[in-house]
């Protein structure tokens, strides 16, 4: 198992976020996290990476997990080759990291080989900032592959995006987990996306797990029950 | 049928407090500063007289060249004053920015000297480096990287703070350093600000390092005053004349460059 959580817990300020939320995502598996905006998702999410501190529970990734946001987070001043070395700043030496221009040339290949994955390697030496919002996020993506992580983490990647984008996205995301091998985990918005491309569905509701379904078996009933009105309230 | 208007609010009782100490602390200045019309028009020989001697200005080849020479020595001492500050004042903004610092200690002691060196005024530092590399431009640099480390790092420290913070958390889950994150995530997203800042910088130095040459650290602001002790005030004003020129380029350089990068 790539990653697994047990009991996680989270309130703030006495709000309970997450109350004993559990998930499993297997090496070569896309789940996919669906819920109405409150229900804990993107808190489980943060607190895998330590965006968060968990109030309890216990979380095992095999590697570091890496992360990819709705709001992409590239530094749009960079080149989009920077910003996908950047990736492997956790493993890179001090003296070789503190500008781009030190980057040690294995990493630079590397980094072409992680926007190669994500059908971008044309676009190495423009500026982060002038690709589409897709593009930017499949950048975002490739930053995550370059730091090497056994488990990849989504947090609404395609919100901010339109139709043919998102799907595109989704599409890679799923692609990475059953030819790269990466336990991939994604909150989306979007069940119709879910069903396509995931294999899994997992529903949150009040910070629990409702919901677990192979993604072909899910039926409308169980997302009525996942964005019903008591969702949206509790 | 007619609508009545809501009544006008009443003069409040604070308002009324406000306005009659308002006045009266401008009463306390008017007679604490001696400020008196009378004593201007009684004195207006003493100012015809001075214009009489000061106009024309002396355009001579001969101090206008001094001026000229001098006014680049001033032009250097802000330029130097200002790079030379750069290195100083990025580290102790990165400590003092709550985006970049390890936080503590660390984040109220750099704050602590900022300010300490901003509270200084570049003047003071001159006059205390007169008497420790003797009059001349250097000691007009030496003040102003020292002041200037203080205001610049202030600024950039804040512009550091400005930045959106998705980057620099993005970078912080994959394991980079707290140096690092500052690398890569914080200060490319405050280079157009922190750049502007040190075109405002430099074109406030530059006037500064003028007014520190009244003190004896060089440039066109020691001919100024050599000029005034001499009486010499047709040369005073074509020493300002130049200084004019100075100031009006640097400051348009400076908002052109400013203007291009966006900042």
């Amino acid at each position: 198992m790539s990653l697994r959580i047990r009991g996680l817990r989270k309130a703030y300020g006495g709000r309970t976020v997450l109350d004993g939320f559990d998930l499993d995502v297997a090496p070569g598996e896309f789940v996919v996290l669906l819920g109405a905006n409150g229900s804990g998702k993107s808190t489980a999410l943060r607190c895998v990476v330590g965006l968060e501190q968990a109030d309890g529970g216990t979380i095992e990734t095999g590697s570091r997990a890496a992360m990819v946001f709705q709001q992409i987070h590239l530094v749009p001043r960079r080149t989009v080759i920077d910003n996908v070395s950047a990736g492997a700043l956790g493993r890179l030496p001090l003296r070789r990291s503190l500008h781009p221009l030190l980057f040690p040339r294995e990493l630079r290949e590397e980094a072409m080989a992680c926007l190669d994955r994500v059908g971008l390697a044309g676009r190495a030496a423009d500026r982060a900032g002038r690709l589409s919002g897709g593009q930017q996020q499949r950048v975002a993506i490739a930053r995550a592959l370059c730091q090497r992580a056994s488990v990849l983490l989504a947090d609404e990647p395609v919100s901010a995006l339109d139709p043919s984008a998102a799907e595109q996205v989704v599409a890679l995301l799923a692609d990475l987990a059953r030819t790269g091998g990466l336990a991939v985990a994604a909150v989306l918005h979007q069940p119709g996306l879910a069903v396509r491309h995931a294999d899994r569905v997992v529903g949150l509701r009040a910070g629990r797990v409702t919901l677990d379904e192979r993604a072909a078996g899910l039926n409308p009933a169980d997302l009525d029950f996942l964005y019903g009105e008591q969702g949206a309230a509790a | 049928m007619t609508l009545t208007p809501p009544r006008r609010r009443p003069v409040t009782l604070v308002t009324a407090t406000v306005t009659v100490a308002l006045v009266a602390v401008h009463v306390l200045a008017w007679e604490a500063t001696e400020f008196s019309p009378a004593a201007l028009v009684q004195g207006w020989a003493g100012m015809a007289d001075f214009l009489g001697q000061a106009l024309p200005p002396d355009l001579s080849g001969e101090v206008l060249g001094a001026a000229v020479e001098a006014a680049l020595v001033t032009l250097y001492i802000g330029l130097l004053g200002t790079t030379l500050s750069v290195p100083s004042a990025l580290v102790l903004a990165v400590l003092a920015a709550r985006t970049t610092t390890s936080g503590g200690w660390v984040y109220q002691a750099a704050r602590t000297v900022l300010s300490f060196l901003r509270a200084v005024p570049d003047v003071v530092f001159a006059l205390v480096f007169v008497t420790a590399v003797g009059l001349g431009p250097f000691a007009g640099v030496l003040a102003l990287i020292f002041h200037n480390t203080g205001v610049m790092g202030k600024l950039w420290a804040e512009a550091m703070e400005e930045i959106d913070l998705g980057p620099r958390d993005a970078l912080r889950t994959n394991g980079a350093s707290r140096v690092q994150v500052a690398a890569h995530a914080v200060l490319p997203a405050a280079l157009p600000q922190c750049l502007g800042l040190l075109l405002y910088r430099l074109d406030v130095n530059v006037r500064s390092s003028l007014v520190l040459g009244l003190v004896g650290a060089g440039g066109i602001g020691f001919l100024v005053n050599q000029s005034i002790k001499l009486f010499r005030f047709d040369e005073m004003v074509t020493h300002l004349l130049v200084v004019l020129v100075l100031v009006v380029a640097v400051d348009q350089l400076s908002a052109l460059v400013r203007r291009r990068i966006g900042a």
